[in-house]
């Protein structure tokens, strides 16, 4: 027995002692991680967060998502979270002097820097729990029937480094200020620097990136090559930033040995070096791209034939192209004469070249036949292209459709909305004040057209007539109705409208 | 007569040590939170618009309120209960005592904000002081019903949760966080209104001592007398 002991002689204990405050530490971590999950604030927020998800992905308007900026739209959310984080890893961190229990832990083998330690990796659960969340969201949205583009990792990282970053803050907050109203007003400091608009820097290029979320929420999609948006560095520059902050609490908490300070060294500066290298702007490359792609989309797109008619999209948008088809093809069956059957050409376009918050309206197009699509479908967006079909079925080019001020705008109100299945609600939502009567201007995705009061009652007249009796009218009479100065007024009695309209705005 | 004397008296015997015993920490931490962004915004020369301005007063007001829900901490809270002088007079003068220093720093809040974009004085004085009343009240009503003697923590962190929710789930109709051009903005100041009376009311009717303490350890048994259960 004595010699059984014998053979097992003090360097093995050593190794053990490592070990166990290893041990130690990663058992401190996974209570005080169970602690974080369940405090109330965090159930809260994350319970809020997934709500928002919910809201976010339900929404009708999003059954087209574009993925490269679905990606993006999940950074929101984790803020959130990670500010609940901060507090709770804070108040976590400063337990012990609350409850003056730090008397106890000193008798203990775990020294106060392991311990700050703990508290550091007791936010990694939450992170996970956030990239997961993060993941349902990107999946969800990327297995609509509708999803074009392709989302990036590095995007998709920012949400969870937030709550990694904000919880080490926490905690490091506790270890250089340990006052409970610390964390609530560092708080206030964050919600007016990144939401309340405080921080100095703004814009898409720029210092506006040493920001932990850049969403710049663009009105139109852009192709990814396009983005220009350094979102691996900025997911280089949060962890950096995350594993700073977490290595300082350690050290500030005594945790002076080599490897820390090494570690310190090393992650600060990758943390300067990514921050420095995100804020140089867009690369020439992408901005050639980009004026490229808004004056000369046919060099970068791919054309498809459906029907008579040829759809040529950016390449990540051709699964998009049987949806148009099938709305040009709708517009097409009501129409007369030629317009039956003219081979028409769909450009999708878009002006880049002002960045991705950039809300330029597109110049019409003024090659016959030709037919604008933006970059975003779903919604508003297939009533607007629907009529820009119906524009250049009526007026022969897009420019012309834009100046229309005669009785030609009935036929084009009414081809572009009667086959939808509830055209007055559609009528409601195309124009810019949400109304049905009196005059308004109309929205698109190029010049806006304009309705007058007369114009909007006969459309809505026709729209209470049997759909089958003025469809055959306007086959009959088609090359009337779209003959230039035609009166609303004549174009609504040969549609069967007898109703009293005022001039048109042209006939004035 | 001479009861109401003696109560005055004890009072006024009480307000150097209460005035030591304020939270002179994290109010000056929370006054200078709050000042520091107007400061810079002055400082820097920067013109915010009348929205940016506002955003800015009504943090420096949450930094302030979040500094005020520490007020009635007292970690001596369990041996003071016994005390001659009344939990309602002893709060009465935390608050009388804090009130002046508040008002010294609201006013150079207001005079740091940018003179073009100031909000109009009368209806940000009714947030702030709404505000205000609001962590205090709050933190009476925690002292009242929970036996922690320094909930500060607790209120700090429900004002923060409110103030970041209630501009995001508030309907239209209740709107309280509206901008200086919004046609809501004189509705939404008698609903301040209403909110600080509501609070001054609620944080009033909370101040009495309760009569029986509440007992810190209880035996899964109840009691020992007739109505033990086990």
């Amino acid at each position: 027995m004595t010699a059984t002991l014998m053979r097992k002689p003090a360097p093995a204990a050593a190794s053990t002692g490592a070990r166990d405050s290893r041990a130690a530490v990663s058992a401190l971590a996974r209570f005080e991680a169970r602690r974080l999950l369940l405090s109330i604030p965090v159930v809260l927020a994350f319970a809020l967060y997934v709500a928002w998800i919910v809201w976010r992905t339900l929404r009708p308007s999003d059954d087209y998502p574009v993925l490269q900026d679905a990606d993006r739209a999940t950074q929101g959310g984790p803020l959130l979270v990670g500010l609940v984080a901060m507090l709770a890893a804070n108040q976590a961190a400063l337990r012990s002097l609350r409850r003056d229990t730090e008397r106890h832990f000193a008798v203990l083998a775990l020294t106060p820097w392991r311990r700050t330690a703990a508290h550091v990796l007791s936010v990694v659960p939450l992170a996970l729990l956030t990239a997961a969340a993060v993941t349902a969201q990107f999946t969800w949205e990327a297995l609509k029937s509708g999803a074009v583009g392709r989302g990036s990792v590095a995007e998709l990282l920012t949400g969870p480094l937030l709550v990694l970053l904000f919880g080490a803050i926490g905690v490091l907050l506790a270890r250089l200020y340990p006052s409970a109203v610390a964390g609530p007003l560092l708080v206030v400091v964050f919600l007016l620097l990144f939401v309340g608009g405080a921080f100095p820097f703004g814009g898409e290029t720029g210092p506006v990136w040493l920001r932990p979320v850049v969403t710049t929420s663009g009105v139109h999609p852009f192709p990814s090559d396009l983005l220009g948006r350094p979102a691996a560095w900025h997911a280089l520059y949060l962890a950096g930033l995350a594993l700073t902050a977490a290595l300082l609490a350690v050290l500030v908490s005594g945790g002076r040995t080599r490897s820390v300070r090494a570690g310190l060294v090393g992650v600060s500066v990758l943390a300067v070096l990514a921050g420095v290298v995100q804020t140089g702007g867009v690369p020439a490359a992408t901005e050639a791209a980009r004026t490229r792609a808004s004056l000369t989309p046919e060099k970068d797109q791919t054309c498809l034939r459906r029907g008579p008619s040829h759809y040529c999209a950016f390449p990540e948008w051709t699964p998009l192209v049987d949806d148009w088809a099938r709305v040009a093809g709708r517009v097409q069956a009501l129409a007369g004469g030629s317009a039956h059957e003219r081979p028409l050409l769909v450009r999708q376009r878009l002006e880049a070249r002002y960045g991705l918050s950039g809300d330029a309206a597109l110049e019409p197009a003024t090659r016959p036949d030709q037919v604008t699509v933006g970059t975003s479908w779903g919604g508003n967006r297939v009533p607007e292209f629907s009529m820009a079909v119906a524009g250049v079925l009526v007026a022969g080019n897009e420019r012309r459709a834009g100046e229309l001020c005669d009785g030609r705008m009935v036929t084009l109100m009414w081809l572009s909305l009667a086959w939808q299945p509830d055209p007055e609600s559609v009528l409601r939502n195309v124009r810019l004040d949400d109304s049905l009567t009196g005059s308004a201007v109309v929205l698109s995705r190029t010049e806006p057209l304009t309705m007058t009061a007369g114009q909007t009652e006969v459309v809505r007249g026709l729209f209470h007539r049997p759909f089958q009796d003025v469809a055959a009218r306007v086959k009959t009479h088609w090359s009337e109705l779209t003959a230039p100065g035609v009166t609303t007024d004549r174009a609504g009695r040969l549609l069967g409208v007898h109703e009293e309209v005022g001039l048109d705005r042209c006939a004035g | 007569m001479r009861s109401w004397f003696a109560r005055a008296w004890s009072g006024a015997a009480l307000v150097v040590p209460v005035w030591r015993m304020l939270p002179w920490r994290a109010l000056g931490a929370a006054g200078a939170v709050g000042l520091l962004p107007v400061a810079l915004a002055r400082v820097s020369g920067a013109r915010p618009g009348p929205l940016e301005t506002l955003v800015l007063v009504r943090g420096a007001v949450l930094a302030l309120a979040l500094g005020l829900a520490f007020l009635l901490d007292d970690p001596a809270r369990h041996t003071t209960a016994p005390v001659p002088a009344r939990r309602a007079l002893r709060v009465a003068l935390r608050a009388a005592l804090v009130a002046p220093v508040a008002a010294l720093w609201w006013t150079a809040v207001l005079l740091l904000a940018p003179g073009s974009g100031r909000p109009p004085v009368g209806d940000v004085t009714l947030e702030a002081a709404t505000a205000c009343v609001l962590a205090v009240a709050a933190a009476t009503v925690a002292l009242r019903h929970f036996d922690e003697p320094e909930p500060g923590r607790g209120v700090a962190t429900t004002l923060l949760a409110g103030a970041v929710l209630a501009p995001l789930l508030l309907p239209a109709r209740w709107a309280l966080f509206v901008a200086p051009a919004d046609p809501r903005w004189a509705a939404a100041h008698e609903r301040w209104a209403w909110v600080l009376a509501g609070a001054v009311v609620v944080g009033a009717a909370q101040l009495r001592e309760p009569l029986v303490r509440r007992p810190v350890l209880r035996s899964p048994c109840g009691t020992s007398g007739p109505s033990r259960t086990c």
